[in-house]
């Protein structure tokens, strides 16, 4: 029996690694066929739907693409993150439910609060988002398979994202 | 705005840019400038067209879209009778908006304050209780949702609060028989795929259009990281292979860059065969596809704040071979110094679904908010923003003077004035002359 508390580490754990940049470890905490999106909302009327869209996103990742990522970060070229943006992943209400198709999945749903500081601003930005995730249990702990990030706004607050949520 | 930025800028400042620009020059402080803000609003974007949205965004009637002119709220409508109208979203009684969600289907706006309603063609045909309150004195044919002027080139939508502006075939002019390279690559047209991203950048919108008219020279280091990776041509100088074309009298500008010498790109962008084969038969002129045969990227600004993006590209490192995108945007002020970007993908309507799918991670990847191109761009467009708006920093004079020598190509086959190479600010001498004409019009 998996308990939530151990899932909220695993997630504590994966938030250290986005925070204190070491992306490259963090590539390792993903399965092969990792899909990481972040749909794009808008806001529609009540009946009309939770306004996600299903066809675009201002993320949309598999392994190639965050390894892609994760290299640029690593050239000394990547202006967007150079120097680097002071990030913190707040992690809370965390839900986790065995997967519905059985087996060794976990569908996790959390809120997240990112706050980000850049350079000498006195200013930050904050996104928030509910997480989907679907972990995997595999030999020796967890590895995040599906990763959907829900955010609240529809016209987002900061000037890129060129950071993980 | 305060009064202090209001006698900073405006008029004073507009007298330096005539100066300035006929160096080749421009100050700092037109990115930034609370009182020359106040000024563009009034007269460019109260007298341009602006492009709001595509047709294949609100395709059946009664869809609809809201966007923007800075802060003018507009709903983009198809109504019953099939045409498309940019309604301001107000109400004729007190004011209020009348539209409040983003996009949607409806045959009606009512308003939630006293129930005003409209019909989607913008006609007022439900007042509460008429006859108790207004007796047989309201006149509801003259209380219609005021209307933007609105023309479609091709099915992309533009409209204008100005009554006096030539109409959009005038405003484009030359640029029509580019961005026929864009509208008419196919017989069945462009479709957007999904709602456009929208995001806030603390950047001047001038900084950013005059960036896609014509400055291919900041590949080499905004986007170096992408170069290094293999993810932009291997030559650092890729971007200078090319022309560039402006449209005199316009401020449109543009980019084709080709391939390197001894580069293995395919022809057509590295679209899909099919693709380009229509495109023989689909586009005007025999000149166009000859023109489009040879351009690996494509990349322009349709005055004032129209940008269109087409490169080839690849929708992951170890995909083999190409598959190109194409992104409209509009950078949209919010005030000095400030922006909103709205980032659409598009696709040919006729393409299949597979290279649709690859084609928009090839966006979602490179462009876009997220996009390992422009993620640098806007951390480079916000830090020029803040520096034009110091004390000393509005003085700089910012240097537009790449290409002065460089001869006009006779040979090219396209209209408008054409550069045999990309590294030039020919582009961005011409939009300026093109917003100081607009500015300096009282």
């Amino acid at each position: 029996m998996t308990s939530t508390a151990e899932i909220a580490e695993f997630l504590a754990h994966e938030a250290e690694l986005l925070d204190d940049w070491r992306y490259r470890d963090w590539l390792g905490l993903l399965t092969d066929d990792v899909t990481y999106q972040v749909p794009v909302r808008i806001a529609k009327e009540r009946d009309a739907g939770d306004g996600l869209s299903a066809e675009m996103f201002h993320l949309d990742e598999d392994l190639r693409s965050l390894e892609l990522r994760v290299e640029r970060i690593e050239t000394g070229f990547a202006w967007a993150e150079d120097p680097p943006s002071r990030l913190r992943h707040f992690i809370a209400n965390v839900r986790a439910t065995p997967a519905s198709d059985g087996g060794e999945e976990m569908a996790v749903r959390s809120n997240v609060l990112v706050y980000r500081a850049r350079l000498d601003r006195p200013e930050h930005d904050l996104l928030s988002a509910e997480r989907h995730d679907r972990l995997r249990r595999v030999e020796g702990g967890w590895r995040l398979a599906r990763r959907r990030v829900l955010l609240d706004s529809t016209t987002v607050p900061t000037l890129n994202l060129s950071f993980l949520i | 705005m305060t009064g202090a930025s209001a006698t900073r800028g405006g008029e004073e400042l507009l007298d330096l840019v005539a100066e300035s620009l006929s160096r080749h020059e421009l100050p700092a402080g037109i990115f930034n400038d609370p009182g020359l803000f106040e000024l563009e609003r009034e007269r460019v974007f109260a007298r341009s067209w602006i492009y709001l949205a595509h047709e294949s965004e609100v395709p059946e009637p009664g869809d609809y879209v809201v966007r923007y002119i800075v802060d003018d709220p507009f709903v983009v409508v198809r109504g019953e009778d099939g045409e498309v109208r940019a309604l301001l979203n107000q109400c004729r009684h007190k004011g209020m908006r009348i539209c409040r969600s983003e996009a949607g289907n409806s045959s009606h706006f009512r308003c939630p304050y006293h129930g005003w309603t409209y019909r989607n063609d913008g006609d007022l045909i439900g007042v509460p209780a008429q006859r108790e309150a207004y007796g047989d004195t309201l006149d509801k044919g003259s209380l219609g949702l005021a209307p933007l002027r609105v023309e479609s080139y091709d099915g992309l939508l533009f409209a204008t609060m100005s009554a006096d502006v030539p109409d959009l075939a005038d405003w484009l002019g030359d640029a029509r028989w580019y961005l026929d390279l864009w509208t008419k690559r196919s017989p069945a047209g462009l479709e957007v795929v999904g709602p456009p991203q929208r995001w806030v950048v603390d950047a001047d919108w001038k900084i950013v259009s005059e960036n896609f008219t014509g400055d291919s020279y900041h590949t080499l280091m905004t986007h170096r990281s992408m170069v290094e990776l293999g993810q932009a041509p291997g030559d650092p100088k890729y971007a200078m292979y090319g022309e560039q074309v402006h449209v005199p009298g316009r401020g449109h500008g543009l980019m084709l860059i080709g391939a390197p010498p001894q580069s293995p790109l395919p022809p057509f962008w590295g679209y899909p065969e099919a693709i380009r084969e229509r495109a023989r038969d689909s586009y005007p002129t025999a000149d166009q596809f000859e023109v489009a045969d040879n351009t690996r990227i494509m990349l322009g600004t349709i005055f004032p704040n129209l940008s269109i993006h087409n490169p080839i590209r690849r929708p992951h490192r170890h995909y083999d071979g190409h598959v190109p995108m194409l992104t409209f945007r509009t950078w949209n002020p919010l005030g000095a110094g400030r922006i909103e970007v709205f980032s659409w993908f598009l696709v040919e309507r006729d393409a299949d679904e597979e290279f649709k799918r690859l084609s928009r991670w090839s966006y979602l990847r490179s462009f876009g908010i997220s996009g390992t191109f422009e993620q640098d761009d806007a951390e480079i467009w916000t830090l020029i923003t803040r520096n034009a708006g110091t004390q000393v920093g509005r003085r700089l004079s910012i240097n537009y003077e790449m290409g002065e020598k460089l001869e006009v190509d006779e040979e090219w086959p396209g209209p408008g004035v054409a550069q045999p190479a990309t590294f030039s600010d020919a582009s961005l001498r011409n939009f300026y002359a093109r917003w100081l004409e607009l500015m300096q019009a009282r």
